[in-house]
């Protein structure tokens, strides 16, 4: 409805999301030592009395009062540089994110290879690998959804959003939505040389089954139901509070009550072992 | 690209039960080995810049430190397996063919120890956090022939009989398998992609396909065992059909 002035896409077929490598891919390097030199300054006093405490030298002039209680402080340390390092790194390259983002604000549609939003794509993504790849090796379990929301990734309350791929813009998810394993969903296709851009939408209460696709221009309304090892075609519309299945997606089934299929199940059994026996009585195998 | 901890893993290697734990100490010496020259580069560090004076620049140097034990790492993996893997095909060389499911078969035989050679830097390049020097590095080493200017970083590439053209892209979490187990028979067959070549996200290219130039292969589908895809066209499904213009 908001993207009126962008002409419907004609796909032949789905490809996938990816980028190539660019200059602008050294900025991990620029990352890399920026969490360093955090750790770095952060730290210096204290491994400089622990270096006192070993030797009784120290590599800074002005030396702290080394005592020996500091060796508790170990462990703690360890755990909270893998934290700080984490968190500088993120926080850093959000900065960067917003800066790329001002300097050629996102737009949907498609793009020739070399033109000015192919290149800033490129780099928004540059930007965003290595802090996910930080986020993902963390061992706590809702940091990646909180820097998805950092980098422009609209994130509601209570998701599920464990493991799987998500395109670091144009991206929608509302609140209590559950997205399984495998799942990708891409906002931005590539054709050897063009991209094509365009926004995703989940509602609210949804669920994504695991091994799908969700293409550019999806929109699943609050409660629609994605089934597993289905994908979807670019701009297609699920309604909700229905299940959608399908290579790509083309049924779709009411939601039911537990009790109700299993009433279902229960009945279709019953018939087949009734005919089962009736054949066998009768004398007629198969 | 930042894929999910499932698609971390290095390319598909499945490795015979009976045969893992006899044939450990292969996988171990190559990781034992590879630590080597990382140990050497540390040491020389150390005692090169811990002086007085030299403080600050070693603390400085660090980040740049991480960066090539890192990478070091993953080359000396290299090194080691692809030294042994030039022996081994010294006593055997692989061929293309069906052959039978088991241990006695040499061809089958020989495939499972150059998977538990293989193992350890695919890992290495794999889990490693920068996009220099992945998966189409080391795959080349092993004799894969992978084109420029492509993507195939996050998905399954297996490690021989496979050719991969020019500026080809190839989808996320897709897997190109050049083996195929079915019952007892165990089949070997190369894939040949061409030049400009699509895969979309998610495919399964089974051994023996061939993809001539141009042709696309849509998201989600999968080819058959042999399938020839024709020139300049697009191919959806499961298996995959060719669509034809209306």
């Amino acid at each position: 409805m908001q993207n009126t002035d962008i002409p419907q896409f004609k796909v032949d077929y789905i490809s996938t999301s990816g980028v190539y490598k660019t200059p602008f891919t050294f900025i991990l390097i620029i990352q890399l030592y920026f969490g360093c030199l955090v750790l770095l300054a952060l730290n210096l006093w204290y491994y400089n009395d622990l270096y006192f405490l070993l030797t009784h030298e120290s590599f800074l002039s002005n030396v702290l009062v080394g005592q020996f209680w500091e060796w508790i402080l170990l462990p703690m340390n360890i755990y909270g540089n893998i934290l700080l390092f984490a968190f500088s790194i993120i926080l850093f390259s959000a900065g960067v994110f917003k800066i790329l983002n001002k300097l050629c604000p996102p737009k949907e549609g498609v793009f020739l290879r070399g033109s000015k939003e192919w290149k800033y794509t490129h780099r928004r993504f540059w930007t965003i690998y290595f802090p996910i790849w930080l986020a993902r090796a963390l061992p706590l379990p809702w940091i990646d959804i909180i820097v998805y929301r950092l980098f422009g990734v609209r994130i509601g309350k209570n998701v599920v959003a464990y493991e799987g791929y998500i395109d670091p813009q144009f991206v929608e998810i509302g609140h209590f939505t559950m997205t399984s394993l495998h799942i990708c969903i891409f906002s931005h296709l590539i054709y050897q040389d063009k991209i094509i851009i365009k926004k995703v939408k989940i509602g609210k209460t949804c669920i994504v089954g695991p091994q799908t696709i969700i293409s550019p221009g999806t929109i699943l309304e609050d409660g629609a139901i994605l089934g597993a090892n289905s994908y979807t075609w670019v701009d297609q519309h699920l309604k909700g509070d229905l299940i959608h299945v399908g290579t790509p997606v083309s049924m779709t089934f009411p939601i039911q009550s537990i009790e109700e299929s299993q009433q279902k199940a229960d009945r279709v059994k019953g018939t087949s072992i009734e005919n089962d026996v009736k054949n066998i009585k009768e004398g007629k195998n198969d | 690209m930042f894929q999910p901890a499932s698609l971390k893993g290095d390319s598909p290697t499945p490795i015979d039960e009976g045969f893992r734990n006899k044939y450990l100490f292969l996988y171990l010496i190559i990781i034992f080995l590879s630590f080597i020259p990382c140990i050497i580069f540390e040491y020389s560090y150390i005692t090169l810049l811990w002086n007085d004076g030299f403080f600050l620049i070693f603390f400085l140097l660090i980040p740049f430190n991480i960066l090539i034990l890192i990478h070091l790492l993953q080359l000396s993996a290299i090194l080691f397996s692809v030294l042994i893997l030039t022996i081994l095909n010294l006593f055997y060389n692989p061929v293309e063919g069906v052959f039978s499911r088991n241990l006695d078969d040499k061809n089958y035989l020989f495939w499972n120890l150059r998977n538990i050679v293989k193992k350890w830097p695919l890992f290495t390049s794999a889990s490693n956090p920068f996009p220099w020097l992945k998966n189409r590095f080391v795959l080349r080493f092993f004799g894969v022939k992978i084109g420029k200017k492509g993507i195939c970083d996050n998905s399954w590439i297996s490690s021989e009989f496979v050719n991969v053209g020019k500026n080809v892209i190839i989808g996320m979490g897709s897997t190109l398998l050049s083996f195929g187990i079915e019952q007892d028979k165990f089949i070997l067959k190369k894939i040949i992609i061409d030049d400009d070549v699509l895969i979309g996200a998610k495919c399964i290219v089974m051994p023996g396909t061939h993809i001539n130039q141009k042709a696309k292969l849509s998201a989600h589908s999968y080819t058959n065992i042999d399938d020839i895809l024709l020139e300049d066209s697009i191919y959806i499904g499961h298996p995959a059909k060719l669509k034809k213009d209306k």
